[in-house]
C-alpha cells in the first residue's frame, strides 16, 4: 500500500474531546484515484493534512510510501512525495508571473537552476497552459488559475496529488478543466486523491471513501456507495441524479435493470427498459 | 478580476521596460531628488523635460503615464489652497482675518503641487515598466548589504513580493465586501467626512479577517510545496547591468548635479 493508516484521530482543541478525526484507517494503493467523500466539517481535509505532514500525527499509525509522517527529518520528503491542490487558487500565488510561481516549490528543493525552466514548461505542458508563462495568475479564469497552481505541484513530480476541494470554487467549465487533468494525471499512473462534496465527481473513481463526523463510514466502489440511499442519507449528502432518479422511477413502479450512476447510464438502462417493454 | 487602480504594469520592450530594476529604483531616486531640488523655472523646465522625454521613451500612451494625477485633482487643490492661503508672506493680495492670499503662498502652492505631479509621474513610469517582482528582486538585491547588520534581506523580499501581489485580490474582496454590506442597507456615499470615514469601520474587520484567512491558506499552500526559509533556496541568477543601465544611472545623476548647479546659480 501507498498510504496505510489505522486508528488515526486528531482533535483542533489540544487536550480537547471533540475530535476532527476519530479511529480512521485507510488504505490506498499506488495508481489508485481515490476519492473522499463527504459533507463540510466531516474530517476530509483533516485527514488528507496528516498525508504530507501539514498536521501533525496525534493518535495512530500513518504511513506514506513506508515513510512514517511522525519522522520529523521526512517532513520534506512526504511534502514532495504529496503534492497539494487546495480550494481557492488565488490563496494559493506567491508570485505574480506564472512561470516563478511554478519554479516556487522548485527553488524551495533546490533543484539546479539551470532544469527549473525545462521543469516549468513541462508541467505547464502537462496542464495545457503552454504560452503563459509571462502572465500573471490574476488576469486567468478560475479553471485556467487552478491548472497553474496544479502546474506548481506537478513540477515537483510527486507520486501522490491530492486536490483539497479544489474544484469547489470554479465555474462549471473551470471544474470540468481539472476534472480532465485529474483523470489525465490518473491515466499517467499517479495516485490521486480528491476531497469533494459533490457526488458527480465519485462517480469516475476507482474507491470512494465516505467520511461523516470524523469518522470513515463507508469505503468501496462508487456503485456501492453513491447508490446506498441510506449510506448517503447519513452522511449528509444527496446522491447524484441518475440515482435518485432511479428509486424515484422505481417508487412510480419502472423498475430500471440496474442503478445508473450517470447521465448516460441512466439513458441507456432507459432505453433498454423500453425496449424490454 | 480587480487590477491595482493606477501605475498597474503594462508589458512592452521599450527602453524603460528593457532597463534593469536594479537601476530603474536609483534612478527614480536620483530623479525625484531633482524635481524636489527644482528651485527656478529653469530647474523644472530641465524635469519636465526628462519626465516628457522619459514617457517618449517608456511607449507608453500619455494618458495611462499620468492617470494618477487625473485621479487626486481634489487633493492637488486642497494643497495649492493651502499653500496659498496659510503661506503668508509679505505679498499680500487679500486678506480675510488669519487667512491672507499671498503671491508668495500661491509660489509656493503651484512648487508643491508640481512637485506632487511631477513624482508621481516618475512613480507611474516606474510602475508601469516595472513588474512588481521585479521591484522587489531589485529592493532584495538593494538591501542586500543590511544583511551584515542581521536584517533578514531575503525574508524581507518575499514578504514584499508577496504583499504586492496579494493588493489585486484583497481589493476585489474589500469590493465585494463593501458590495455586500450596501446591500445590507450601508451607506458609503455620504459627502461628510467625518460620517463617510465612520462608515468604514464595518469594512476594516471583514477585510481584515479575511486577509488573516488568506495568510494562513498561503502559509498552508507554501508549506504544502516545501518552503522552508528564504535562505535554504535555489538562488535565482543574476543577469549582469547592461551598457544601457550603466547609461541611464549616468544620465540621471548628471541631471540631479545640473539641477543642483542650477540651483545655485
Amino acid at each position: 500500500m501507498l498510504i496505510e493508516g489505522k486508528n488515526i484521530c486528531f482533535t483542533y482543541e489540544v487536550g480537547g474531546s471533540s475530535f476532527a478525526l476519530q479511529e480512521v484507517d485507510i488504505d490506498i494503493a499506488p495508481g489508485e484515484f481515490v476519492v473522499i467523500l463527504g459533507a463540510n466539517g466531516s474530517g476530509k481535509s483533516t485527514l488528507v493534512r496528516h498525508f504530507n505532514a501539514l498536521l501533525t500525527l496525534q493518535r495512530g499509525e500513518l504511513k506514506v510510501a513506508r515513510i512514517d509522517v511522525r519522522n520529523e527529518q521526512d517532513v520534506w520528503l512526504l511534502r514532495r512525495l504529496c503534492g497539494m491542490v487546495f480550494q481557492n487558487p488565488d490563496h494559493q500565488f506567491v508570485s505574480s508571473v506564472v512561470e516563478e510561481d511554478i519554479a516556487f516549490g522548485l527553488e524551495n528543493y533546490k533543484v539546479p537552476r539551470d532544469v527549473i525552466p525545462e521543469r516549468v514548461r513541462s508541467a505547464l505542458a502537462l496542464v495545457e497552459m503552454n504560452g503563459y508563462e509571462k502572465r500573471s495568475p490574476h488576469t486567468l479564469s478560475g479553471g485556467q488559475k487552478q491548472r497553474v497552481v496544479l502546474a506548481g505541484v506537478l513540477a515537483l513530480e510527486p507520486e501522490i496529488i491530492i486536490f483539497d476541494e479544489a474544484t469547489a470554487m470554479l465555474d462549471p467549465t473551470g471544474r470540468q478543466e481539472v476534472i480532465k487533468i485529474m483523470q489525465k494525471l490518473h491515466r499517467a499512473g499517479k495516485t490521486i486523491i480528491a476531497i469533494t462534496h459533490y457526488v458527480e465527481e465519485a462517480v469516475a473513481a476507482d474507491k470512494v471513501i465516505l467520511m461523516h463526523q470524523g469518522r470513515v463510514l463507508a469505503c468501496g466502489r462508487p456503485q456501492a456507495i453513491l447508490t446506498n440511499l441510506e449510506l448517503m442519507q447519513v452522511a449528509e449528502l444527496i446522491p447524484p441524479l441518475p440515482v435518485r432518479l432511479y428509486y424515484d422511477l422505481q417508487q412510480a413502479g419502472i423498475q430500471l435493470n440496474r442503478c445508473p450512476l450517470t447521465n448516460e447510464e441512466l439513458a441507456e438502462a432507459i432505453c433498454q427498459f423500453r425496449s424490454n417493454t | 478580476m480587480r487590477m491595482l487602480p493606477t501605475g498597474e504594469y503594462i508589458p512592452g520592450h521599450s527602453f524603460l521596460h528593457r532597463l534593469d530594476a536594479r537601476v530603474k529604483l536609483p534612478c527614480f531616486f536620483i530623479l525625484m531628488a531633482a524635481v524636489i531640488g527644482a528651485a527656478s523655472l529653469w530647474g523644472y523646465v530641465l524635469v519636465v523635460a526628462v519626465i516628457a522625454v522619459l514617457i517618449l521613451l517608456s511607449g507608453l500612451p500619455l494618458p495611462a503615464a499620468v492617470a494618477s494625477v487625473r485621479r487626486i485633482y481634489g487633493f492637488l487643490l486642497v494643497i495649492f489652497l493651502m499653500n496659498a492661503l496659510f503661506f503668508g508672506g509679505e505679498d499680500v493680495l487679500a486678506s480675510w482675518g488669519i487667512v491672507q492670499l499671498s503671491r508668495g503662498g500661491m509660489e509656493q502652492g503651484f512648487r508643491v503641487v508640481g512637485n506632487v505631479v511631477l513624482i508621481l509621474v516618475l512613480g507611474n513610469l516606474l510602475t508601469m515598466t516595472t513588474l512588481p517582482t521585479q521591484v522587489t528582486a531589485a529592493l532584495a538585491s538593494l538591501i542586500k548589504p543590511l544583511k551584515f547588520i542581521g536584517v533578514p534581506t531575503e525574508e524581507v523580499a518575499m514578504i514584499l513580493s508577496i504583499a504586492i501581489q496579494f493588493i489585486p485580490t484583497l481589493m476585489e474582496e474589500t469590493e465585494l465586501i463593501k458590495m455586500a454590506q450596501i446591500a445590507r442597507g450601508a451607506r458609503f456615499e455620504s459627502r461628510k467626512l467625518p460620517e463617510r470615514a465612520a462608515s468604514f469601520i464595518p469594512l476594516v474587520v471583514p477585510v481584515f479577517i479575511s486577509a488573516f484567512r488568506r495568510a494562513e491558506e498561503l502559509a498552508l499552500a507554501m508549506e504544502a510545496r516545501g518552503y522552508r526559509n528564504a535562505q535554504n533556496r535555489t538562488r535565482r541568477k543574476k543577469e549582469p547591468l547592461a551598457l544601457r543601465d550603466y547609461g541611464a544611472l549616468t544620465v540621471c545623476t548628471l541631471i540631479c548635479l545640473v539641477q543642483f548647479l542650477l540651483r545655485r546659480c
